[in-house]
């Protein structure tokens, strides 16, 4: 019984998909923009080109300012981006 | 999207791919190892091993972090989640690896408040809204993750949350890839080292795997071009008797890392003398627990945990894939008694498990193939 309620929850959580990856536990960081920052707690929120925003930490690349390009694993940006295209 | 399409273009792919056909000696064998599960799934995704010669070999590493944390660390997990008061907190993953009797989302199922997050920090949140009851955020992860826990620690510590408890199975990459290197069942030509693990702890903790055991390594990023590049950089480094650690990931990772991470990593965790790997066993000095500083913070040691060691079970193969000794389809239960649905191996559960990014990406190819 238990199990049928498991499988039941599973399909009601917003579970990572194992056909599209999950972030945090796969070593999959994504690159996103810095659009505000709360200096205060070291926080900014970032975005993507698709609209979707989110708190991240930038303790580890500060001073951070809008505009900049980062790269984030689970909330929290583990390195900033530079440009470069593939030769 | 900037800094991703740029890196999936076919065309550039065929480039690539047509020069490493030039690279490979005709009758030799190469076997390379992914040391990471994000490699591991976008080789399958992208069909990358298609576009190698049939002589190249890629093996999947055990760098999924929940392709390798053992049964019993489960249960501990589930003992925590059952503790009167407690919301458990964790990746989503994780709610689906089987211990030995049964989930975490079993345990959900059976009342236990367990709550999925996409990071530390909103389990933090979660902690800020719910004063009055125990938070325990389940940590686990390579060195990419566990910056990102030492800071949640950090500031809970600073804006005084009594309530916020890790429960810590972070896991060092350098550990058991040496395990690997010494196990006499596998014989690699180089390695694929993982592209986020080395933006925190940079490139020269790898220098060893040239120096002291003669295999090149190519640190790579995550998009079909990296990882072709990778590739073609490391049988460059063998067609030119060269043995080196060589940083393809270069856009991304400093050859020191983030200094800063590290410093925040060694100020809340220390190593733990050893460590249990599902099909593995215990390496020395492989994973971390919380500092004496931060032990208030230790479900492991506010809470207790059982902490009985579990074998895993007989059918799964789990420990050679992570070896890489078999591939996912040739474990006995692969595609049958194990599937991403119901789970037997950990290797099954995280979309990054070797088995569950064949299952859904490569046994297509290969069920085509045999027909």
């Amino acid at each position: 019984m238990s199990r049928i309620i498991a499988d039941a929850a599973a399909a009601l959580a917003p579970t990572c998909d194992y056909t599209t990856g999950c972030i945090t536990c796969g070593d999959v960081a994504i690159p996103l923009t810095v659009l505000r920052l709360d200096e205060e707690r070291g926080l900014a929120l970032c975005g993507d080109e698709d609209g979707n925003s989110e708190t991240v930490e930038t303790d580890l690349v500060a001073p951070v300012a809008p505009g900049d390009r980062l790269l984030v694993h689970a909330g929290t940006a583990i390195a900033r981006l530079t440009e470069e295209a593939p030769e | 999207m900037k800094y991703v399409d740029e890196f999936r273009d076919p065309a550039l792919g065929e480039v690539l791919a047509g020069e490493i056909l030039g690279l490979v000696e005709p009758g030799r064998h190469y076997k390379f190892m992914e040391v990471c599960g994000g490699h591991t799934h976008s080789i399958y995704k992208y069909g990358i091993d298609d576009l190698l010669p049939a002589n190249v070999e890629l093996v999947h590493g055990p760098g999924c972090p929940v392709c390798v944390i053992p049964m019993g660390r489960v249960d501990d997990g589930i003992s925590l989640a059952h503790q009167p008061d407690v919301i458990f907190t964790c990746f989503g993953d994780m709610l689906r690896v089987p211990g030995s009797d049964g989930t975490l989302l079993d345990a959900k199922a059976e009342g236990a408040d367990i709550r999925m997050v996409y990071s530390p920090l909103d389990a933090l949140r979660i902690a800020k809204a719910n004063p009055e009851r125990p938070v325990i955020f389940f940590a686990i992860g390579f060195e990419t993750t566990a910056p990102s826990t030492a800071l949640t620690l950090k500031r809970a510590k600073a804006e005084g949350v009594s309530n916020f408890f890790c429960m810590c199975n972070h896991v060092t990459i350098v550990p058991p890839l040496r395990a690997l290197l010494d196990s006499p069942d596998l014989r690699l030509d180089g390695f694929i080292g993982p592209g986020h693990v080395s933006t925190v702890v940079g490139v020269r903790p790898f220098e060893f795997i040239p120096a002291e055991y003669g295999k090149p390594i190519s640190v790579a990023g995550f998009e079909p071009l990296d990882v072709l590049h990778a590739i073609h950089m490391i049988l460059t480094q063998l067609k030119e008797g060269r043995c080196e650690v060589e940083n393809q990931y270069a856009r991304v990772v400093p050859y020191d890392g983030n200094p800063r991470a590290l410093q925040v990593m060694s100020e809340v965790f220390e190593l733990r003398p050893h460590f249990e790997w599902r099909g593995m066993g215990f390496i020395s000095q492989s994973g971390l627990k919380l500092s004496e500083a931060y032990a208030d913070m230790d479900a492991e040691i506010q809470y207790g945990v059982p902490g009985i060691r579990v074998a895993d079970p007989k059918a799964c193969q789990c420990g050679e894939v992570l070896k890489g000794v078999i591939k996912p389809w040739e474990c006995k239960v692969f595609g049958s008694g194990c599937t991403p649905e119901r789970p037997i191996g950990t290797c099954m559960v995280s979309s990054e498990g070797a088995c569950a990014a064949y299952y859904n990406y490569g046994r297509f190819a290969r069920e085509r193939e045999v027909v």
